[in-house]
């Protein structure tokens, strides 16, 4: 059985008439044990790969194998599908009519799967709100599942469907199953792709090589297989008359939570999370309280990792308002390097943006302060994929020049890379 | 349309998804809930005509149920705010409006007789309260016991309580005041871990009043008062630095302000040199109360005409020897509430012996028993 712990990082102390309590919460998972293997439930897992005519002949055999080696890491005994996507969807494993639409993986399944996707062939349009209405369609012919999870492959851009129908699929989808998503080549669209991972609580990527494809794929299904507690939420309780300002996952991606809350009761809201591995996840929270006097102590916030009806977990976020500005005026450092890192990911977004729509000025100022924040909170991943699209003249106050020749595949690497963060500890 | 192929799936621009019509799929009439999104014989899309059930029964105990407590078992008594009568969670704050409930061990009452009571408080400055107090009452005797523990040492909160406890035990059912001190001494020393740097101790004060017949017992620096309607005296005597600046010649006054004077020189624990307390006794002859407190009470009152202006005060102005307890700890903690406070009274009649049959109350001593028991469940 998994094991959750939590642990809260933070300055208590306001001063007098403060009312804004910062916190990290880290929360901890060991043991989750293999998807579908726990007794909790089974586990799905849906392949999609585009077989649009612009994947061509090279990525489409990358694809190919990349979804062979996909099969090869799924457990047996996991319900699994493959879905072959280009302006519609179409299901290539398993060969049913009606029925059920995934079948338990075993050897022979295996084999049969790998022989469906060697006859994919590249042609036609795109339309990904088909391929993941599909993918929905297939996990609930199954009946209940605990882990629902899809890989979805492709490489370009949404033609074949207006972006409402996307926005429809994808709405659909919230709740449903996760997604990973992976972009090969360059003429997918960064935004278009984190959309559909962030909303199915999934990773977005991009494959610059096609040679990189079976290990990625391999890599994603390894994990996915790892994460043996499913449908995890993140619950927050606050005390009457307290506000909610932002909850955000910071660790290891940022993602925003705020509005993605449903209430279980007054004053709890509880917010997806997904399924889990053996892993940390760090969350920032920040709560607004009516203020107390000096020497009272209140606690601002129990943050609890809950799956179904059960609390694994549960660390509190507290405030004690004092008269010592010693006390009161520290930031605690948890808390900085993840508002720094929250505000690098979005300045990369802007920046990048604002490069794309042909407005140097402001793509140079926020690229600059991309840099001087990456720098400041040691994020070097950061700081490499910047390299590659500014030219560094003095990274502590952010003073850059943008890059006249960038490869294409550098700038949706350091975009998709973005919401990516380091950690501090020690 | 019916067995729809799985291959050729509708878009979302196709098929529109349709109500199910007498709990059928309006394609292929397989049996479907109301809720369904999908029909599970042929897969065509529903519009749901009603909310998905809860995904599981969570109750609103369910989801506040302690963390790690799954067992059934003797259900904690429920606690309410003080400050908006909400219930107190498990982790001590409040469930509507977080505010940090004071912890039970934090103030301890008694009354185990309508003339006898005592209240044990954390104070204002220190974060736990270390002192503790039993209090009993049999036919012709009445126990009050107060001990102190030495905050520097670790679980002093735990052993004072332990010792107290035994303690006043002993002295119900034997009356032996050297037999109880070297009991509460085993208590205290077994609450103490084999390997603790820093061995718990507590002070100890107990008072036995049998009749007009007052003994009394201290090691270390809480006291043993007698406040009669117009006289009052300071019976025990502290094993204290500022006791030995006494016993040199220096006023109490001076002596107790000046360095270290409120180190104390004898206590009970495993580091305790010695543990044979001083032993007093008096026979009673006017109306008045026996006071034991600890130095958190006497702290603000050392000189014994003080102590009973106070306590005077306290009880004329409050019903009952609880309600003055209160009231004093209330007075010191206004005074600064530097330590831990804790007083017991004990009231004496000449005429009819306020130590008599006391067979109802034995219910009230509860009240004091029940921190000892929860603790021992620890």
């Amino acid at each position: 059985m998994a094991e959750f712990s939590s642990a809260v990082y933070q300055n208590e102390y306001l001063p007098d008439g403060g009312t804004d309590v910062n916190a990290i919460v880290t929360i901890v998972c060991k043991g989750a044990g293999a998807a579908g293997q726990t007794g909790s439930g089974d586990a799905g897992e849906i392949i999609i790969v585009d077989t649009s005519g612009s994947m061509g002949q090279v990525n489409m055999n990358a694809a190919k194998q990349a979804a062979m080696v996909a099969l090869d890491h799924i457990l047996d005994g996991t319900w699994f599908a493959v879905v072959a996507g280009n302006h519609k969807a179409y299901l290539a494993y398993p060969m049913v009519q009606t029925g059920a639409g995934m079948v338990r993986m075993d050897a022979r399944t295996r084999a049969e799967a790998r022989r469906a996707i060697s006859f994919f062939r590249a042609d036609g349009g795109t339309a990904m709100g088909t391929w993941l209405n599909l993918a929905r369609a297939l996990f609930a012919s199954v009946g209940p599942l605990a882990n629902r999870h899809a890989i979805l492959l492709t490489d370009g851009e949404n033609h074949n469907e207006t972006e409402a129908q996307l926005d429809q699929a994808i709405a659909a989808a919230v709740g449903q199953f996760q997604v990973d998503c992976r972009g090969v080549g360059v003429d997918w669209q960064v935004p278009q792709i984190r959309k559909i991972a962030q909303a199915l609580l999934g990773t977005v990527d991009i494959i610059g090589n096609p040679n990189q494809l079976g290990p990625v794929f391999a890599e994603l299904m390894r994990a996915s297989m790892a994460r043996g507690v499913a449908n995890a939420e993140l619950r927050v309780w606050i005390p009457q008359g307290a506000q909610v300002q932002f909850v955000r996952q910071v660790s290891p991606t940022v993602e925003d939570l705020t509005h993605r809350g449903t209430p279980v009761n007054q004053l709890t809201m509880s917010y997806p999370t997904g399924s889990w591995g053996d892993e940390d996840r760090d969350y920032h929270l920040s709560i607004r309280l009516a203020a107390k006097s000096i020497g009272q102590e209140q606690l601002a916030a129990r943050v609890q990792l809950a799956v179904g009806a059960e609390l694994l977990t549960q660390g509190l976020v507290k405030a004690r308002w004092s008269a010592d500005t010693n006390l009161t005026a520290q930031i605690n450092p948890e808390v900085a390097h993840y508002t720094g890192q929250t505000e690098l990911a979005l300045v990369i977004q802007e920046g990048l943006a604002a490069k794309a729509s042909g407005d140097e000025a402001t793509a140079t100022t926020k690229l600059g302060r991309a840099v001087q924040l990456a720098t400041e909170t040691g994020n070097a991943e950061a700081t490499a994929k910047l390299r590659k699209v500014v030219d560094i003249t003095d990274a502590p106050t952010g003073t850059v020049r943008l890059k006249q020749a960038v490869d294409k595949a550098d700038v949706m690497a350091l975009d998709t890379a973005s919401t990516k963060t380091t950690r501090i500890r020690g | 349309m019916t067995d729809e192929p799985w291959p050729t799936l509708p878009t979302p621009a196709g098929a529109e998804p349709r109500p199910a019509t007498d709990g059928r799929c309006p394609t292929c009439t397989y049996p479907v809930t109301g809720y369904a999104v999908f029909c599970e014989g042929c897969g065509a899309p529903l519009l749901p005509t009603q909310a998905p059930p809860e995904p599981a029964p969570a109750t609103g105990s369910a989801r506040t149920r302690p963390l790690g407590a799954k067992k059934e078992g003797t259900p904690e008594p429920a606690r309410t705010c003080a400050e908006c009568g909400g219930a107190v969670g498990d982790d001590g704050y409040c469930q509507t409006c977080g505010v940090l409930a004071p912890a039970p061990r934090d103030r301890l009452e008694a009354a185990p007789a309508p003339w006898v009571a005592g209240v044990s408080d954390r104070g204002v400055v220190h974060h736990r309260n270390e002192d503790a107090l039993a209090l009993r009452v049999a036919e012709g005797r009445v126990v009050l016991v107060v001990c102190d523990g030495v905050s520097t040492s670790v679980d002093s909160d735990v052993a004072s309580l332990a010792a107290a406890g035994r303690a006043a035990d002993c002295l119900l059912q034997t009356g032996d005041l050297v037999r109880a001190a070297a009991e509460a001494n085993e208590a205290v020393v077994a609450t103490t871990a084999a390997d603790s740097p820093n061995a718990a101790s507590a002070t100890f004060a107990a008072a036995v009043l049998e009749g007009a017949g007052l003994r009394f017992a201290t090691l270390g620096d809480s006291r043993v008062y007698w406040v009669g309607e117009s006289d009052a005296a300071l019976l025990s005597v502290d094993d204290s630095v500022a006791q030995a600046y006494i016993e040199n010649g220096i006023a109490r006054a001076e002596a107790e302000e000046m360095h270290q004077a409120h180190a104390i020189t004898r206590w009970l624990g495993r580091d305790a040199p010695d543990v044979v307390p001083r032993i007093g006794q008096r026979t009673l002859t006017a109306t008045g109360w026996v006071v034991v407190c600890s130095d958190g009470l006497w702290n603000y009152a050392s000189e014994p005409a003080a102590l009973a202006e106070q306590v005077r005060a306290a009880l004329e102005s409050s019903e009952g020897p609880l309600a003055a307890a209160r009231t004093l700890v209330a007075w010191a903690n206004a005074e600064g509430g530097k330590d831990n406070v804790t007083v017991a009274l004990a009231r004496f009649e000449p005429s009819a012996a306020p130590s008599g049959p006391a067979p109802d109350d034995t219910g009230a001593a509860a009240t004091l028993d029940s921190p000892v028991a929860a603790r021992s469940e620890r």
